[in-house]
């Protein structure tokens, strides 16, 4: 009984560890296909990139006098990657030829010269691709008038993918009559060239250069915000005060790690107040070393103002309570005024440099004992009284 | 209270200065910093490159110098591609670069150029064989594309010598039947222990094999 039971455990022991390691590989192989699919298509921008490099280098000097016909013998993807990056790498490099008369090459169709051929001789029989036989070919008549044939070898050699592109005239001894070896640099993006009008890597670069200082100095932002007050521990509250303001933001450089801004605002509520403001600000980046054009950029701003306030609101901002001579001032028309200087500490957050969504904590110095207005958080030395929100558009 | 919150705030600037560091740490584990491949460039290489990243170098220059670190991950990972196979191949443009500077040294002539890879991936073969042509084209030396075939009865007998005896004796056969003229050379790159990473490279010119490392 005892045999019999070791060996039924035998035999199933490497059937359960079969069924233990299947799920892990697979796992394992769906991880690996999840990374290649990332990968390619990295590696698809920077092949796409080198293709428009060589493309671009014909346009330039083209490699043939006349118009010639070419096949596109063989392209050869990096050890490791399937035939799906083949593929849009053909697509890509007919796109770029189809699209750039200058040239001088057009691509022909030859199947028979990427296939097996079986060619039969005085000196023996050859089995080999027709572009390794184009005597074969050329006997079969199949060379379809092209004479050269293109192959394209891609290779990663750790972080850059490297470009071997050669052709190949389509005669007995074979001569490579062209050959080039293009390397990404360390690390640059892609820098995604259109097809049809194919500039060099130093003008692709030097145009984002353009476009990042493209970007003026100056900027006209208009801002849309809402100032609350603290309730403070008088019986009358501060209403919430709504804000339109417009004026002018300059930087030093285009790197935009200070930026300075004056704006004039106004606010009005009806029945309630009349109101205008004087601003100034300094903002510092803090999100990085330069403002970015694809990321949200965080400026931390310190800024300081005027306001004045006309109207039955403007009562709040006194440092006396409400009482009948204001009261009476208010119905004869002789509104109440107020006008006060605030600080202000808050953040920014800037898309591109046109829209801002920022957030900040406003002091009052001269209302500290106004009894109308409270405070949001005291730090000994400031109190801020008035916390606000707002929008900013920047043309 | 807020004090306190001032205090946990105030590392924080530190910390997200190593968001950015290629080093293991914190951010990063020691397999993805192994993964990656940095280069350090100067500040005005660095603007011209990433100029989205990189502030330009001020315009009456510095004295503190300021360089970059531009750090990518390797396209394909350690460990995904056969050790071998990977040695070779990350640094191909290198090694066949000095094999065909040394090699096209040696025959200056106005000679045509044969070229072969022994490698036991036939794969990475062709890509050796790919990288030494396309090289040697560039170094404006007439290379053909036409690789040099023995007989079926030399490839069996040489087939079973080591390397050291096959290749000088592949040499002669070429010659001997006319595969290869006195104005060919052929250049073989190959390995020869197949534990080893390092390339190997021979001459055959006037059926005469030559070793070039």
């Amino acid at each position: 009984m005892r045999p019999a039971f070791l060996s039924l455990i035998l035999a199933l022991l490497p059937a359960a560890v079969v069924a233990e390691e299947s799920p892990l590989t697979d796992a394992q192989r769906a991880q690996l296909e999840t990374l290649r699919g990332e990968i390619a298509a990295q590696i698809q921008l920077q092949a796409y990139d080198l293709l428009d490099e060589l493309v671009f280098g014909w346009t330039e000097q083209p490699v043939f006098a006349l118009e010639t016909p070419l096949v596109l013998a063989d392209v050869s993807v990096p050890v490791g990657f399937g035939s799906g990056m083949q593929a849009l790498i053909e697509n890509h490099f007919a796109s770029l030829i189809v699209k750039n008369p200058r040239t001088r090459v057009a691509l022909t169709h030859c199947p028979q010269c990427t296939s097996v051929v079986v060619h039969s001789g005085a000196t023996g029989t050859i089995v080999s691709r027709g572009v390794d036989e184009p005597e074969a070919l050329s006997k079969a008549g199949t060379l379809s008038g092209s004479r050269h044939a293109i192959f394209l070898d891609f290779e990663i050699e750790g972080a850059a993918l490297v470009l071997r592109a050669r052709i190949t005239s389509l005669e007995p001894a074979l001569p490579i009559i062209y050959a080039k070896t293009l390397s990404t640099s360390t690390s640059s993006p892609a820098l995604l060239r259109t097809g049809d009008r194919l500039k060099s890597a130093a003008e692709a670069r030097q145009e984002y250069v353009n476009a990042l200082q493209g970007r003026s100095l100056y900027q006209v932002p208009i801002r849309i915000g809402v100032r609350t007050y603290a309730t403070g521990s008088g019986q009358v509250r501060a209403a919430p005060m709504p804000w339109l303001q417009a004026g002018v933001e300059g930087s030093l450089t285009q790197a935009r790690a200070w930026t300075g801004s004056f704006l004039v605002g106004f606010s009005w509520t009806p029945q309630l107040h009349t109101a205008w403001m004087a601003q100034g600000r300094l903002s510092r980046l803090i999100s990085g070393t330069t403002s970015s054009l694809t990321g949200p950029d965080l400026y931390a701003f310190v800024g300081g103002s005027v306001i004045s306030i006309h109207g039955p609101a403007a009562l709040a901002f006194q440092d006396q309570v409400p009482d009948l001579d204001d009261l009476l001032a208010l119905l004869t028309g002789g509104g109440p005024d107020a006008t006060f200087g605030a600080l202000q500490l808050g953040l920014d957050l800037r898309v591109k440099n046109r829209i801002g969504v920022g957030v900040y904590l406003e002091s009052l110095p001269a209302l500290n004992n106004a009894p109308a207005i409270g405070d949001y958080l005291d730090i000994g030395i400031l109190q801020f009284h008035s916390l606000g929100v707002e929008v900013t558009f920047c043309f | 209270m807020e004090t306190l919150l001032i205090l946990l705030l105030m590392p924080l600037p530190a910390f997200m200065g190593r968001v950015h560091d290629p080093s293991p740490g914190i951010f990063q584990s020691k397999e993805e910093a192994r993964n990656l491949e940095c280069t350090r460039l100067s500040q005005a290489e660095a603007h011209e490159r990433f100029p989205g990243q990189v502030p330009e170098p001020p315009a009456r220059g510095s004295w503190a110098v300021t360089d970059a670190l531009a750090c990518s991950r390797r396209f394909l990972r350690i460990g995904e591609r056969p050790a071998r196979d990977e040695a070779v191949l990350s640094a191909l443009r290198q090694k066949v670069g000095d094999i065909t500077q040394t090699a096209s040294a040696l025959e200056a002539g106005e000679l045509t150029w044969h070229v072969d890879a022994f490698y036991p991936e036939p794969a990475v073969a062709a890509k050796i064989s790919v990288a030494a042509k396309t090289d040697l084209v560039e170094r404006g030396r007439k290379v053909s594309d036409r690789v040099p075939v023995l007989a079926a009865g030399d490839i069996a007998v040489l087939w079973k010598l080591p390397p050291q005896q096959a290749y000088p004796l592949a040499c002669e056969r070429y010659f001997a039947q006319g595969v290869l003229t006195e104005r060919d050379v052929f250049l073989g790159v190959m390995i020869v222990d197949p534990r080893e990473t390092q390339l190997h490279a021979g001459l055959c010119a006037r059926g005469e094999w030559r070793w070039l490392q």
